[in-house]
């Protein structure tokens, strides 16, 4: 009974953390009980999350949510007007350097330790000239989602750690009928569609920029170009499903691989493994398992993305707001969230989750986090979303047969060189 | 008489296509809520539950586990309902009022920039939401009426004033106007001849006017997703949100989308007699 | 709108008039501060902005004269777009008119359950538009969708068929969506001027002999011309303002990008803002300019005829 497993573990949940908060807030005097603060997250977030919060600090958290899309539009509509969407939001990584130069966000500098940014790695990629503009609570490096299940009926016994042995299982798979379409790879116009083509970059062994941010993917041997050119590949050759044009990462995802109608998630999300295990909302519980980035050199390779969470500087209860941040990224809170579907940022947590035998496909996420790079070593730059764009468009131009790879890079390029004008 | 048989035959045929453009798109969508997950992928599709289901509206309204991941379906769903129902109704009782005040002024009386005022407010109709949203944001933040009903009922107000208007003032144009006078006559003022002669006369009118407006403002979301972030969110904004980020659910997804369908729906069909008889008050001659 | 009625005959005597005009202002200012407060004041606002380089992501916002507007011809996005918002409005103002006026004339001639027949057709317009579109999507889509589905069951090869994956078909079928949901509003603007025609006229006509679509060229189309170029003019305004069918069916794809979800990447992801606002007064301005187009040919048309 899925029903009562999932109360119970919310159950056991809050009971660990009332006696855990009692530990660590035992000695505060909760200077801010009583202060109401706004919060807006992507839905859907922790149920109990604004009621235990309170019962530690006496703040009472106003919880706003909505799809990630739309929480996009109201914190850039509040942004714009000069006022504060919340007190705190959502900070996604591809926001760093359009935020910061807009100076909309306060510095979290003084409400962060030593050890925390040391523990949250991925903070570096909010950090500004050497300005913290958010703590990333959401851990989501990209490893490889393979169903096992099928792997096995294909007759395949040692998981893919080159793009060609990834290939040959995918046609095995395909060619056993096992299922139509092996690979999920996003092609749309959308977010999702950018970041499997700068994971494919990695995997080709390269990357998109120089360290002047000149673009490095117009030339026919770059990795990029043949990150893109192998995408196609994947699309002619009958291994990605036709419809990927129009789909995007979630829509896969939810709707293929948890079905068991894809066999290999190229971009996969491991904060999903939790999802994939569970039978109410994914028919291939435990056949599931995260593999470490296939590459064309076999040694694997990955990157960040993450969202934190930041204080507009329009907010007018940054003390509470801040008080906030700590509790949402502790330890304590990331292991709980973590039955969210929500995979911690912190080592520590990690670390904890895999010792008590609860991190999903812990070994490989072990393996792989050490290889985790920032995709923008400096932050995004603030003409992230014109390039972002120029890559999904182009993609799904390239996917459609409208334009030629070629093409496709020379329009990501000049999209580049435009936006940096300006 | 052969001849208009076949054109009569000819006419319900085409009646007929036009019943299946408009209601084909519905019915899919309510067939799809009673079908059970598992039966989407299904090939080739059935064009009916074979095996119905109310598990998606069970799901939606809380009778079984309504949490998806970690929200309260149920709670929220009917806090949007009702927010829904109080905005959209709150905007067209205050809408229709503005307007029949002011149909009245610009049909009956004589007064300086008359034409001038009346073609600005309907050439509003005109403009994208886009390019008045961040200084209305500002307007609404500075005035502390983000969130509020208030803020956001006058906002939808702002968005179907000019249609009401012009409807109305439509309405009032084709009125027979000797009524009105003979009330003149009698020494009636002008607010007694808006109360007792035209209003009971434009009912039609008026229900027409208003059920535009509800729908209308029933159907907004980019506003809401604005201006209504909770306490004030409605259905329209809701729905979207179980298209989350980690987990599409196309059976919550279409069992919503009924149920937001359904209260228009209902409000055609029953306010239907009005609706067509203001529309068509033209035909009183 | 009938345009011969008019107020009152102008009273005797100026207190009458005086006082006239003093009522029609207490009644019309409910109106005025909403529109002013809410639509103009942003809308200038929004217009002194767009002469403004107004870009958070840098210092200052230094006047820059018509700069904004110059900007997009030279812009090849934002011509795409352009170029993709007119074949909308095109192919949907054209559909909506000729269906529209067709289906009015349908209903008109039934007597039997004309209010129900009128009732179904009405009800596509009171959806929402992104539950439009995710209904369409759902009917589109190539593996459970129901076009597709349909299309086998009549025998065809379709059952995988991607809609989206070609340029036309992808503009063709966010317009039908817009056209579904929009089509209403044109048939019941022209429904209701055809009610209005005296019955006189058509009976004189049959005692000419004039066939049933004699009277439907010589009586019902000149005379429901205003209606119809009202009916124009909202399906005008509405077809430039399409956004949500595009987003929900094709993302933000190039190939089927309107001009407002342009508007709307400009402004509100990449921070141009006030490039965004010039797009979108200039929206205005053409669906206004091409609107008044309709209505004054309209005028001129009857005054001549």
């Amino acid at each position: 009974m899925p029903f009562s497993k999932t109360k119970l573990s919310f159950a056991f949940a809050a009971l660990l953390l009332a006696g855990t908060a009692q530990l660590s807030f035992a000695d505060d005097a909760k200077p801010f009980a009583g202060q109401t603060i706004s919060v807006l997250l992507p839905s859907p977030q922790d149920a109990t999350m604004a009621a235990d919060f309170e019962k530690i600090t006496g703040i009472k958290v106003d919880l706003q949510t909505a799809n990630w899309d739309d929480v996009s539009i109201k914190v850039s509509t509040a942004l714009l007007a000069g006022t504060a969407p919340a007190d705190v939001t959502e900070f996604d990584w591809s926001w760093t350097g359009q935020f910061s130069a807009a100076g909309w966000y306060i510095p979290l500098n003084d409400a962060i330790d030593k050890d925390t940014l040391e523990d949250i790695k991925g903070s570096a990629l909010f950090n500004i000239n050497g300005d913290v503009l958010a703590i990333p609570y959401t851990n989501d490096f990209r490893v490889m989602m393979v169903n096992t299940k099928h792997f096995a009926d294909a007759g395949i016994t040692v998981m893919p750690k080159t793009l060609d042995e990834l290939v040959a299982a995918a046609k095995a798979i395909k060619a056993k009928g096992i299922v139509k379409y092996p690979i999920g790879l996003p092609l749309s116009a959308s977010e999702g569609a950018s970041t499997s083509w700068y994971l494919l970059t990695k995997a080709f062994g390269g990357d998109l920029f120089d360290k002047d941010m000149n673009p490095l993917f117009t030339d026919k041997e770059s990795a990029g170009y043949k990150a893109m050119s192998f995408e196609l590949m994947l699309y002619k050759e009958g291994l990605v499903d036709p419809a990927a044009t129009g789909l995007k990462d979630s829509d896969i995802n939810d709707t293929m691989f948890a079905k068991g109608l894809t066999s290999i998630m190229i971009s996969g999300e491991p904060g999903r493994l939790g999802q994939f295990s569970d039978p109410e909302k994914s028919s291939v519980v435990g056949q599931v398992a995260a593999i470490p980035v296939a590459t064309m050199s076999g040694t694997t390779r990955s990157f960040g993305l993450l969202e934190g969470l930041g204080i507009p500087k329009a907010s007018t209860n940054q003390g509470p707001a801040k008080e906030f941040i700590k509790w949402m990224t502790s330890k304590e809170f990331q292991v709980h969230n973590y039955n969210n579907g929500v995979l911690p940022t912190r080592t520590s947590a990690l670390a904890e989750l895999e010792k008590s035998g609860k991190l999903i496909s812990g070994e490989a996420l072990v393996a792989q986090a050490p290889t985790v790079e920032a995709l923008f070593p400096a932050g995004a730059p603030t003409w992230y979303p014109q390039f972002s764009l120029a890559v999904n468009t182009s993609i799904n131009s390239v996917a459609k047969g409208e334009i030629t790879v070629d093409d496709a890079m020379t329009k990501i390029a000049d999209a580049v060189i435009e936006a940096k004008k300006q | 008489m052969k001849k208009s048989m076949q054109l009569n035959f000819l006419t319900w045929v085409g009646i007929g296509l036009l019943l299946a453009w408009s209601l084909i798109p519905i019915y899919w969508t309510f067939a799809s809520s009673l079908t059970p997950s598992t039966d989407f992928s299904v090939r080739p599709i059935n064009f009916y539950p074979v095996h119905p289901t109310i598990d998606h509206y069970m799901r939606l309204l809380g009778i079984s586990d309504g949490h998806l991941g970690g929200v309260d379906v149920a709670g929220q769903f009917r806090h949007g309902l009702l927010n829904s129902i109080i905005t959209s109704s709150l905007a067209t009782v205050i809408c229709v009022v503005m307007s029949l005040l002011g149909a009245y002024a610009f049909t009956r009386l004589e007064f300086p920039g008359r034409n001038v005022i009346f073609y600005a407010v309907v050439a509003t109709m005109a403009i994208p939401g886009y390019a008045v949203i961040i200084p209305l944001f500002r307007l609404m933040v500075a005035v502390g009426q983000m969130d509020s009903y208030l803020g956001v009922t006058m906002i939808y107000v702002s968005a179907f004033l000019p249609l009401c208007l012009w409807l109305l003032k439509g309405v009032f144009d084709t009125l027979p106007i000797s009524l009105e006078e003979a009330a003149r006559m009698d020494g009636a003022s002008h607010m007694k001849i808006l109360t007792a002669i035209i209003i009971p006369i434009a009912t039609p009118g008026i229900a027409a006017a208003a059920i535009l407006t509800f729908i209308g403002a029933w159907g907004l979301y980019a506003v809401p997703l604005i201006f209504s972030p909770k306490i004030t969110k409605p259905l329209t904004v809701l729905i979207p949100e179980f298209a989350g980020k980690n987990f599409v659910d196309y059976g919550l997804i279409m069992a919503s989308g009924t149920i937001a369908i359904a209260i228009p729906c209902l409000l055609v069909i029953f306010l239907n007699r009005y609706l067509i008889a203001g529309l068509l008050a033209g035909s009183t001659k | 709108m009938s345009s011969q009625t008019t107020a009152f005959a102008p009273r005797k005597g100026g207190v009458r008039k005086n006082s006239d005009a003093a009522l029609a202002f207490f009644l019309v200012l409910p109106i005025l501060i909403t529109m002013i407060g809410l639509v103009f004041y942003p809308l200038l606002s929004t217009a002194w902005d767009s002469l403004h380089r107004v870009d958070p992501l840098r210092q200052g916002t230094p006047f820059v004269g018509f700069a904004n507007y110059t900007r997009m011809f030279t812009d090849q996005e934002v011509q795409q777009s352009w170029w993709n918002t007119f074949k909308y409005v095109v192919l949907a103002v054209t559909a909506e008119t000729i269906l529209g006026v067709a289906a009015a004339a349908l209903i008109n001639q039934i007597k039997f359950g004309r209010q129900w027949v009128l009732a179904a057709v009405v009800l596509p317009w009171a959806l929402p538009a992104v539950v439009s579109s995710i209904i369409w999507q759902w009917i589109y889509a190539p593996g459970a969708g129901l076009l597709n589905g349909v299309l086998v069951f009549l025998g065809f090869n379709f059952e995988n068929h991607l809609w989206f994956n070609n340029s036309t078909s992808a503009l063709l079928l966010v317009t039908v969506v817009h056209v579904w949901r929009m089509l209403p509003l044109t048939v019941v603007i022209v429904l209701a001027a055809m009610q209005s025609i005296p019955v006189e006229l058509y009976e004189a006509a049959r005692m000419d002999g004039a066939t049933r679509f004699d009277m439907f060229y010589k009586i019902t189309l000149p005379l429901t011309r205003g209606a119809i170029a009202v009916a124009m003019t909202n399906a005008t305004v509405s077809a430039f303002n399409l956004f949500d069918e595009a987003i929900v069916l094709t993302l933000n794809s190039v190939e089927t990008r309107p001009i407002l979800l342009q508007i709307y990447l400009e402004a509100f992801k990449k921070f141009h803002f006030s490039y965004g606002m010039a797009l979108s007064l200039t929206v205005t301005l053409i669906s206004l300019a091409i609107s008044l187009g309709y209505v004054l040919r309209v005028y001129r048309n009857t005054r001549m005829g």
